[in-house]
């Protein structure tokens, strides 16, 4: 009997705080989704009128906005630069944490280099901003390549520490089962280590992308005058300082959302299938 | 070859060694290897691309214009359109970019300038003049068609006085106070012409039950709106000035205007400060107020929540007679030549195009502005109340454009209100003022020391 | 066979890592030159010597932005982890809908500042005080008020940044064996004894991981600051990161603000040292 009314709680339990918590997230979408809909005009400072639906619900701000931002050529900018991103991220960060997570706990180097890396996240971006406005363009990189290997950089501290992290609780006895077999290091890497991570390459994967595709200081300074512009870039056009749009930058916002918001479904899965549990014996 | 290049072509062969050494290794680190090296690849392709093939060379001179006022995008885009379409031998850009001084700074810092650059006149243009980043137009014809009164702005605006002329004034605009012209007339009220009145008026309204005043001073920079408004009635034009000669302090020069500032604040909402500029628009649009102390920029902000809303501006009185008070104006617009432009007479035929009439009647229409070039112009209804003082040139710049922007005299100014302490108010003031505009007080007294003259702008 | 592993490793880090010093450690290099000078991000300057580091620590906007920066990041800090924690452990039990919640739980993260600071600021300047009102207590905006300013700040930054946490620990949760478990079950280990003494140890990285990753988000704070206060009321919000950019970037005291920049990096990063060794020191002892 107990035990039965202990597995309701365990199961209702986090389903109660989890659709409690879902209310702080549905109210603020709410409002993003009602004002998006709604014209200049229907604007008000009154708790009704704001909560109220829209008179009529026309995609028209919708369209506008794509208009306005361009939008399918942002889109295929912010595309290709967060792709491109995350995969060199995966594939150099994920190398990058494995060498130093592997060795800093004895050797010297490794856990300086570690430390190193790892604090050139704490570097505020305001003051890289001007010598790096100056380097890219002295290395003909104020572009979209610019950009992309800048991000590479400033989101390896993070990347590695949580690759690193990860590391830990992978046995050491893997890699040597495969080593008396007698694969190389690089061959038990890909081949054992680098599969094994596969939730932590979704977590990472997630973070970065997410961390590139809402950016907008990076390619504003990097990309200045290049005319091409991203997603965030171009929705830079709604607001001023003496007039904002907000109808129209919600609606935009919202777009936006949707590419990202699917990956983010599509890695979580990954995070899930993790195959560790199997593995690790 | 760049660094850049020879850098991850290093990378590549370095790559390439790891991969015959271990070529008997099985296929999916191959697959691997492959993919960082097209990645690398990709990237060099691109930087060979952007690094040397971008001017396409058709014969034209390339003028490029930036300029700082994204909400007039559609304008430029406009007149970009027609002046390519009439002109053969120029090609002309203009970038309207969101935040365009970080824009510039980084541009600037990498030294790849735009021919022309529009800039309002405030403290960059003064810091842009003294970096000699700009060239000089004097002998730019148009400049004779230019008013005067916003020349000499500009040449206030130089730390010390240089030779030459550094802009082509485009259009001003002016602050005061926005009013519900229909609420007005219902009510009978009059447009103020003295500080007295003005305090009267707002018992009046107030005893109808309407609020007087809207304030959104949860963002800071609208505190500046009334501020600089009332400065120009109570203070010289030049104070920042004689403060930087060492002449008077600001709280001798500010005291009154100060104090005149916070008995405002009766007027206005119980928590001004819970508001922005936004929440204030929508509110005086709503008709929550009968008047809005803040510039004529705010119009399109306001009639995109109320096209129908009927308003127009009075020039905010603040002195005791009628004759005592001034239109607080100033440069909104300006078009600089870079120093680095290399052929000014293709720069000067853009900015005769600019400047031709009906093309500055058509930004004056969109943005409500005022121009500051000589000639009969139509200006917005909205500004009616202040024609008067726009025909006689009574106007005077406002006295922000001199404060440097990290001193964050709004926040200050934010401060000044919530807490009501003139004093402490004035003696920040004072010393963060020295404090933050050392280097340019110390170029001033050495110019002083040089030139001797005090009197002299 | 170990000259091998050697060697690889050797052949991995050298590239990268000469990577992340020319885009990372030459231009602070170069920051760190404009901290001597009186440079506005512009045109021509001189030096200066220490001046800018002798103003830093008479500047008493700066010493009161260092306060309110590091207040801010330990209150929420705390509430991120507590709450995420919690979220985590409710998204990885056996329930309904999880990809649902899933990815209802992350879209905070996602919506834009512009969007953020526009909702937050309608409830705090609207709802709030008309709810507060109903309930009959003082109905001020606690945006408007100096004093309880930071608490709107700290709710938002909280709001948004829990999703990344919670990832991050929902991945650490993947690491713990089910068998762990079930072993656990045996001996009677359940609910908060389970997860003290069997769960909790075994994502200890991942909440060192978190704790450093939020430090250094929180104490970086610049974007909610913009969408909600812009340092107001009464430069009462202003963090650290909001005084390098508005007065280095958009005013032209950019030599002070490097300055500034590099006496809160070193600061960063000694926090964040002390922060990995205590935590490496607490994995050891498992």
């Amino acid at each position: 009997m107990t035990e039965k009314k202990s597995l309701k709680v365990s199961v209702y339990g986090p389903m109660v705080f989890l659709i409690l918590g879902l209310s702080t997230i549905i109210f603020p979408l709410y409002m993003t989704v009602m004002i998006a809909f709604k014209q200049p005009s229907e604007m008000t400072n009154s708790i009704s009128g704001i909560l109220s639906l829209p008179k009529t619900w026309s995609l028209s701000n919708f369209r506008e906005a794509m208009v306005v931002t361009d939008f399918w050529r942002s889109l295929g900018n912010s595309l290709l630069i967060t792709a491109v991103t995350v995969a060199l991220s995966l594939a150099l960060h994920s190398l990058m944490g494995y060498a130093l997570g592997r060795n800093k706990a004895h050797s010297k180097f490794y856990s300086f280099v570690y430390l190193f890396i790892v604090s050139g996240m704490f570097v505020p971006f305001a003051i890289l901003m001007m010598p790096l406005a100056k380097q890219t363009a002295e290395l003909h990189l104020a572009n979209w390549a610019g950009v992309i290997i800048l991000y590479v950089v400033f989101y390896m501290p993070m990347n590695i520490l949580l690759y690193s992290g990860y590391l830990v609780n992978i046995p050491i006895a893997l890699e040597e089962a495969a080593r008396v077999d007698g694969a190389s290091t690089w061959t038990t890497y890909w081949k054992i280590i680098f599969p094994i991570m596969k939730p932590m390459h979704a977590t990472v994967a997630v973070l970065t992308a997410l961390a590139v595709w809402n950016d907008v200081m990076t390619p504003l300074v990097i990309m200045a005058g290049s005319g091409k512009n991203t997603l965030p870039l171009a929705q830079l056009n709604f607001q001023s300082q003496f007039g904002t749009n907000y109808n129209l930058a919600f609606a935009s916002y919202l777009l936006s959302l949707i590419p990202i918001l699917i990956f983010y479904v599509i890695c979580q899965k990954q995070i899930l299938n993790g195959v560790v549990n199997g593995a690790v014996k | 070859m760049s660094d850049m290049e020879l850098f991850i072509d290093g990378i590549l062969v370095y790559y390439n060694v790891f991969i015959k050494e271990r070529r008997r290794e099985n296929a999916m680190k191959r697959k691997t290897i492959t993919f960082l090296k097209l990645a690398l690849c990709g990237m060099m392709t691109s930087f060979a691309v952007t690094g040397c093939g971008s001017s396409a060379d058709t014969g034209k001179t390339e003028i490029e214009i930036v300029q700082y006022k994204p909400e007039a995008a559609n304008y430029f885009a406009t007149v970009e359109e027609e002046f390519n379409a009439t002109h053969d031998d120029i090609h002309l850009t203009i970038s309207s970019p969101n935040d365009a001084m970080t824009i510039l700074r980084t541009r600037f810092i990498r030294e790849d300038y735009p021919d022309i650059i529009g800039i309002g006149g405030d403290i960059n243009y003064s810091y842009f003049v003294d970096a000699d980043i700009l060239s000089d137009v004097s002998d730019y014809p148009g400049l004779q068609n230019i008013k005067q009164a916003y020349i000499d702005i500009d040449e206030a605006l130089e730390f010390v006085p240089k030779d030459g002329t550094f802009a082509v004034p485009y259009v001003a605009n002016a602050a005061g106070v926005l009013y519900n012209r229909d609420m007005f007339q219902e009510h009978g009220w009059e447009i103020p012409e003295t500080w007295e009145e003005l305090n009267a008026l707002c018992d009046a309204i107030q005893a109808e039950g309407i609020l007087p005043f809207y304030f959104g001073f949860k963002d800071t920079w609208t505190c500046l709106a009334p501020w600089n408004a009332m400065a120009v009635d109570l203070s010289p034009s030049d104070t920042t000035k004689q403060v930087n000669r060492g002449q008077t302090t600001f709280s001798a020069e500010y005291r009154e205007l100060s104090e005149r500032y916070l008995s405002l604040l009766q007027y206005g909402p119980k928590d001004p400060f819970a508001y922005n500029y936004n929440d204030a628009c929508t509110a005086f649009a709503r008709g929550e107020s009968a008047m809005y102390p803040i510039g004529s920029y705010a119009v399109p902000q306001i009639l995109s929540v109320n096209p129908d809303l009927n308003v127009d501006s009075f020039v905010m009185p603040a002195s005791d007679t009628k004759d005592g008070n001034t239109l607080n104006s100033g440069i909104d617009l300006q078009f600089c030549v870079t120093a680095d432009c290399p052929n000014k007479e293709a720069a000067y035929e853009v900015l005769d195009f600019l400047l031709a009439d009906e093309n500055l009647q058509k930004y004056i229409d969109a943005q409500n502005a005022v121009p500051c070039k000589e000639g009969a112009f139509k200006l917005a209804p909205m500004l009616d109340g202040m024609s008067e003082y726009i025909a006689a040139g009574n106007m005077t710049d406002y006295q922000d454009h001199y404060y440097p922007s990290e001193m964050a005299v709004d926040a200050q100014l934010q401060t000044f209100l919530l807490n009501k302490d003139v004093d402490a108010f004035l003696t920040k003031f004072d010393t963060d003022w020295l404090r933050y505009n050392r280097d340019i007080i110390r170029m001033v007294q050495e110019y002083e020391k040089e030139h001797g003259s005090t009197g002299a702008q | 066979m170990k000259n091998d592993r050697q060697r690889t490793f050797l052949m991995i880090t050298i590239p990268i890592l000469a990577l992340f010093i020319c885009f990372n450690t030459i231009p602070l290099i170069r920051g760190v030159i404009y901290s001597f000078t009186n440079f506005k991000g512009f045109g021509s300057y001189s030096w200066v010597g220490i001046r800018n580091y002798i103003d830093l620590f008479s500047d008493g906007r700066v010493g009161k932005s260092y306060l309110f920066t590091f207040k801010l990041a330990i209150v929420t800090t705390i509430v991120v982890n507590v709450l995420s924690l919690v979220l985590a452990l409710a998204l990885n039990s056996k329930i309904r809908a999880k990809s649902f919640f899933r990815g209802a739980y992350f879209l905070p993260n996602i919506l834009g500042a512009l969007v953020v600071g526009y909702i937050f600021n309608y409830f705090f300047t609207y709802i709030l005080p008309a709810v507060a009102e109903m309930m009959g207590m003082n109905s001020t905006s606690i945006l408007s008020d100096p004093k309880s300013a930071w608490i709107g700040i700290v709710v938002v930054c909280a709001w948004q940044a829990i999703a990344m946490n919670t990832i991050i620990y929902i991945s650490g949760l993947q690491t713990v064996p089910e068998d762990v478990y079930e072993a656990g079950g045996l001996d009677g280990a359940t609910g908060w004894k389970q997860f003290k003494y069997l769960t909790f140890p075994l994502i200890i990285p991942f909440f060192s991981i978190n704790m450093v990753l939020c430090v250094k988000n929180f104490l970086m704070v610049f974007d909610q600051i913009m969408a909600l206060t812009k340092g107001g009321p009464a430069q009462s919000t202003e963090s650290v990161s909001y005084l390098i950019y508005n007065n280095g970037m958009s005013g032209g005291q950019f030599g002070f603000q490097s300055a500034n920049a590099v006496v809160f990096f070193i600061l960063i990063v000694c926090v964040s040292v002390a922060q990995m060794k205590f935590a490496n020191s607490k994995e050891e002892q498992l």
